[in-house]
């Protein structure tokens, strides 16, 4: 176990289980976003969270903007909380940029990552004259512009708010903390990182099973998007939401808690040892 | 149009469920087909991945979000921006998020300009410290070059001087340490305006680190024509702090103490052990008293303003700085969780104090 990784990434973990179910944020938020699914998982799974670096209450000292110049700084983020933990076989479960990262650590290393559950994935934002990802590049620059007065008053912005659940007084606490040592200049160029990427080239590389999970009416990775990568993808399955919006895992939790939970036993049911061998499947 | 503010009302997936004439008049649409779609329908591109990727997860993990930055777009394409204050609430039925909407059209105007002037000071900055770092590298080669040949025709390694050459490479020589000195305050400035500098903080013993800042200052107070002594209780205090860093701010203001006492002056360091006696920490304070001019009142702050320096006249040329020691000194105090301050008075001298955490007893 690597103490400094643990501190470094904010890792935490949890559930009565041993098989790992490693979670992992999207862009904009910390491992906070996964508390309305983890609890389904706890009784069977060893939960396993974090933050990336410059994210929640992850060490911002450790971001290095040549690491974090591309998603692979992101990705090995993930490995390195693997390799701390020693984990095997994971269920990697990432949302929205997390898919990417989740696909580039499991291409990278696969014997960590048994399946992948993508929430929200898209390969690339930015419209091209063979593929539809959704924005032009001035839409994106139209977001980074409303980071840069939302992060001028940033403070402001996530100063503590009294949140109004005195039953749990430790939970306003908690979000405090949590939401208010985010850093905005991280920020800012992991959105830059996240929103210019392209992965698609990456994606036949992909030799884990994964479920993509798209939502209805996703203005950050449509529909379109979704299908691309399930073509696109070896061993994926599309699972389309009725849920709509980009954080089906916070606005609709029962729905893709299910819809989780049945590609887990569908798959248990079809390979009840071990992972298929992909490797028969080339890039296309 | 009756409410001087939009209100919109939206379920989790964000189905709007009410939305006020307010708002509509300023969308350009009506009320009624607006309440047929979704919230991020009436944002900009940016503005519905920043309401997905930070305002929806915020407002639904806190229950509340205030003074949220979007921008809308109008039915003729044109943006709105606006301030948005939001409630969520979560009763028997489906969760409700309630929003304020405020134009901002003036506002944000003044904060685009605000944006960009800030954008352009950052950009300054990091210039500017890059320029000084650069610089003083490039100048340090030279230097070391002329130090080097410098000591060599000193020694005689080219033959034995005259008393008028000897003199002369004396004076060379002296302004090189003299420039060595300038570039190396200049280089310590920019690393710290950049948070460049690592402080590695230890035990250090203030006694050890004033017996050593002595014995280097020992031949310019006795050139110099002064009394030195420091206080006893020095050597059974100990302090948190990186002891090169310690040496540093010691020496630069027992040298500028030195510089600024006229001869038969005193120049007396006392520690105070138990200065944060009563206080949540304990800290040391360490007092660099003279009995130089003094400083006006008026100056006290400024005088740790980087590139001030106040009365030149005093100073011959070849010890001036650049108005850079008691800036960097104050930074590097801070850096280690402590701080430097001055109490002055004119005729009578200065007394310059180091506080640092004091190191937890054994």
């Amino acid at each position: 176990m690597n103490p400094d990784v643990l501190a470094r990434n904010n890792v935490h973990v949890s559930g009565r289980g041993t098989r790992p179910m490693l979670f992992a944020h999207g862009f904009g938020c910390d491992q906070n976003m996964w508390r309305y699914i983890t609890p389904a998982f706890e009784d069977d799974y060893k939960i396993v969270l974090f933050d990336y670096v410059g994210a929640g209450k992850s060490d911002v000292r450790a971001y290095n903007a040549d690491r974090y110049g591309t998603l692979d700084g992101y990705a090995q983020d993930v490995l390195d909380v693997c390799v701390a933990l020693d984990l095997q076989d994971a269920i990697y479960v990432g949302h929205s940029v997390s898919c990417m990262t989740g696909i580039l650590a499991a291409i990278r290393e696969p014997e960590r990552f048994d399946r992948l559950i993508l929430i929200g994935a898209s390969p690339r934002y930015v419209n091209e004259p063979d593929y539809v990802g959704g924005f032009e590049r001035k839409d994106l620059e139209g977001l980074f512009d409303v980071m840069d007065k939302n992060y001028l008053g940033w403070a402001n912005f996530l100063a503590p708010v009294v949140m109004k659940n005195a039953e749990r007084p430790e939970l306003a606490r908690e979000l405090e903390e949590s939401f208010c040592s985010t850093d905005p200049n991280i920020a800012r160029r992991f959105a830059e990182v996240t929103f210019f990427a392209d992965n698609r080239a990456d994606l036949p590389n992909l030799r884990t099973p994964s479920l993509l999970l798209q939502c209805a009416d996703d203005a950050i990775a449509p529909e379109v998007v979704g299908d691309y990568l399930e073509s696109h993808v070896p061993g994926s399955t599309l699972r389309k939401l009725r849920a709509t919006g980009h954080c089906p895992h916070m606005s609709h939790p029962d729905e893709t808690i299910a819809a989780m939970k049945d590609y887990l036993a569908e798959q248990a049911l079809r390979y009840p040892v071990a992972a298929p061998d992909l490797s028969a499947i080339g890039p296309e | 149009m009756d409410s001087p503010a939009g209100l919109v009302r939206f379920t989790d997936d964000g189905r709007i469920l009410r939305l006020n004439a307010t708002l509509a008049a300023w969308l350009g649409r009506p009320a009624a087909e607006l309440e047929s779609g979704t919230f991020d329908v009436l944002l900009t591109p940016g503005s519905r991945v920043f309401y997905q990727t930070h305002f929806f997860p915020l407002l639904k993990l806190q229950g509340r979000a205030e003074e949220i930055y979007l921008s809308l777009r109008d039915a003729a394409g044109q943006d709105v921006p606006v301030l948005v204050n939001a409630v969520r609430s979560e009763g028997s039925g489906e969760a409700v998020n309630e929003c304020a909407v405020v134009r901002t059209r003036q506002r944000d105007r003044f904060e685009e300009q605000l944006l960009i002037a800030k954008k352009a000071a950052e950009s300054a900055s990091e210039s500017k410290s890059r320029f000084l770092s650069m610089m003083s590298h490039e100048l340090r080669t030279p230097l070391q070059s002329m130090a080097i040949f410098g000591e060599l025709l000193a020694s005689g390694g080219h033959g034995p001087l005259t008393d008028r050459q000897r003199e002369d490479v004396g004076g060379i020589q002296a302004a090189t340490r003299n420039l060595v000195t300038l570039i190396d305050d200049i280089l310590n400035f920019a690393r710290l305006e950049s948070g460049k500098v690592d402080v590695r903080l230890e035990t250090v013993s203030v006694g050890t680190a004033l017996t050593r800042a002595e014995t280097l200052l020992r031949p310019r107070i006795e050139e110099a024509g002064l009394t030195f002594s420091f206080d006893a209780r020095a050597h059974g205090a100990d302090v948190r702090a990186d002891p090169d860093r310690l040496q540093q701010i010691l020496l630069n203001l027992l040298t500028n103490a030195i510089k600024f006492t006229p001869r038969e002056g005193q120049v007396r360091v006392e520690v105070d052990a138990d200065a944060g006696a009563g206080a949540k920490s304990p800290a040391v304070q360490i007092h660099v008293r003279d009995t130089g001019a003094g400083v006006p009142p008026d100056q006290l702050e400024r005088i740790f303003d980087p590139f001030v320096q106040l009365d030149r006249r005093q100073v011959p040329a070849s010890r001036r700085g650049v108005g850079l020691g008691l800036s960097i000194s104050r930074e590097l105090a801070r850096a280690m969780g402590g701080d430097l301050t001055v109490e002055s008075e004119v005729g009578k001298g200065s007394v310059f104090t180091i506080e640092l955490p004091a190191a937890a007893a054994e």
